[in-house]
């Protein structure tokens, strides 16, 4: 990703990325609520230049879009915050106030219900700044929302999050919704593991930010943007490989890297006897699941086009994709060399 | 509107500001001012708040230049849009 940002004579957006991880560490570390709201603050404020450039309507529209959900939530924020200080008590963690502040941080994220915002921004970004977007953006708002939550109110949101992100991705052609609904559902998840700890939720978050990385590296370098070109293409045999590791490795399929922080988070889910929130868990995987096969189905076997005008090579920066992928599949017996 | 304690006032401005927020308006501008309008509700209950803290309003102009941040940021979205469509009306909205 640097790369292509230093490619393209765009030292300016260094310097706003470099702000961009500044704030939210800002925002992680500050010991009072005011020091968190100044982090997304900046974060908002270095994040729009990024993903504004004026050469077509469509940036203008996506950042207009951003702005105006992400001003909003971090202003109610910031007036709940204050409202929750002029109260002067502070030992229930279960009360209406923390409501109000988990819905604007939720509203922050993009997750269900206030999602609305954020399969139309993805739709509208590059995939480099769509991956700024799922993965990086979400950590300050899901710490923040791990020091003071309504635990009743959180998982009422994780079911909502778990079924809008599976039933949402049914009827997609386009690759990035695609991913922003499977990315709403990843939320569902890591929102319940940062109520269980946040050594999991850390654990969780980096193994689905290097799985996001790789999908959208891969389409990245062959420059796709619909599930159309997924078929069509002469891709070689490689790189459709490479694309059904990815995709069963982010649905959480077991031997890829994908299924162990599912697996720690479900093992938490039985051990602790949370048997209906299990079942929506299983049930909304396999709904994302099924809508991976279905693209990789049409890709290997059922559309098996080779049009000889268009020739997708292996190129030559595809070796750390693939070296992701061999990471993708033997990750799970590797770890277990770990506690030898 | 019984008003028995001073931050009903507050509760009250920043209701109808997000209210404006959420309505549907033609012009783009109408919600940026909504903005500042709850910025200006917030700006207050700072205010009073602070005053029991031995007026101590520091917090109070850092607040205030992170807002008025954020109010020009909306402007300059404001201007891009209108270089690219022409005008900030949402129902130039038609791609996403």
């Amino acid at each position: 990703m640097f790369f292509f940002i230093l490619t393209n004579n765009n030292s300016n957006k260094m310097f706003f990325l470099f702000i961009l991880f500044f704030s939210t560490l800002i925002s992680i570390s500050s010991n009072s609520w005011f020091g968190c709201w100044i982090g997304l603050e900046i974060n908002l404020l270095s994040f729009i230049p990024l993903i504004s450039n004026s050469k077509n309507l469509l940036s203008v529209e996506t950042s207009l879009k951003y702005f105006l959900t992400q001003s909003l939530a971090s202003i109610n924020f910031l007036f709940m915050i204050l409202i929750k200080f002029s109260l002067l008590k502070n030992f229930n963690m279960n009360n209406i106030i923390s409501i109000m502040m988990n819905s604007s941080l939720l509203m922050k994220m993009g997750s269900a219900p206030f999602h609305f915002w954020f399969p139309n921004i993805v739709e509208g970004l590059s995939w480099m700044n769509n991956f700024m977007l799922m993965t990086w953006q979400k950590i300050s708002p899901m710490i923040l929302l791990s020091y003071y939550f309504n635990k009743n109110f959180l998982i009422f949101m994780i079911i909502m999050n778990l079924i809008i992100g599976s039933l949402g991705g049914l009827n997609q052609t386009s690759l990035r919704k695609l991913l922003a609904f499977s990315s709403i559902n990843n939320l569902g998840w890591m929102i319940f593991s940062i109520m269980i700890s946040e050594n999991l939720w850390l654990f969780y978050f980096l193994i689905y930010s290097m799985m996001i990385f790789m999908m959208i590296s891969l389409f990245f370098l062959m420059n796709m943007y619909f599930m159309n070109q997924l078929f069509i293409n002469n891709m070689n045999f490689f790189i459709k490989l490479n694309l059904l590791i990815n995709f069963l490795s982010l649905g959480g399929l077991p031997p890829f890297m994908g299924f162990m922080p599912k697996w720690i988070i479900i093992n938490f889910l039985l051990i602790n006897k949370f048997y209906f929130l299990t079942f929506i868990f299983m049930m909304t995987s396999l709904i994302i699941i099924y809508y991976y096969i279905r693209i990789i189905y049409s890709s290997f076997m059922f559309n098996y086009f080779k049009m000889k005008w268009v020739n997708l090579l292996m190129k030559n920066n595809m070796s750390l994709i693939n070296l992701s992928s061999f990471i993708s599949i033997s990750s799970m017996i590797l770890s277990t060399f770990i506690f030898m | 509107m019984l008003i028995y304690d001073i931050r009903f006032l507050f509760i009250y401005m920043f209701f109808v500001g997000n209210l404006i927020f959420v309505s549907k308006n033609k012009h783009l501008l109408v919600v940026l001012l909504s903005l500042e309008f709850i910025v200006l509700s917030i700006f207050f209950f700072f205010l009073v708040l602070l005053m029991f803290i031995d007026y101590d309003m520091y917090m109070l102009m850092v607040f205030l230049v992170f807002s008025v941040c954020e109010g020009s940021l909306g402007l300059s979205i404001l201007v891009s849009m209108i270089r690219s469509h022409g005008n900030d009306y949402f129902q130039s909205f038609s791609m996403l």
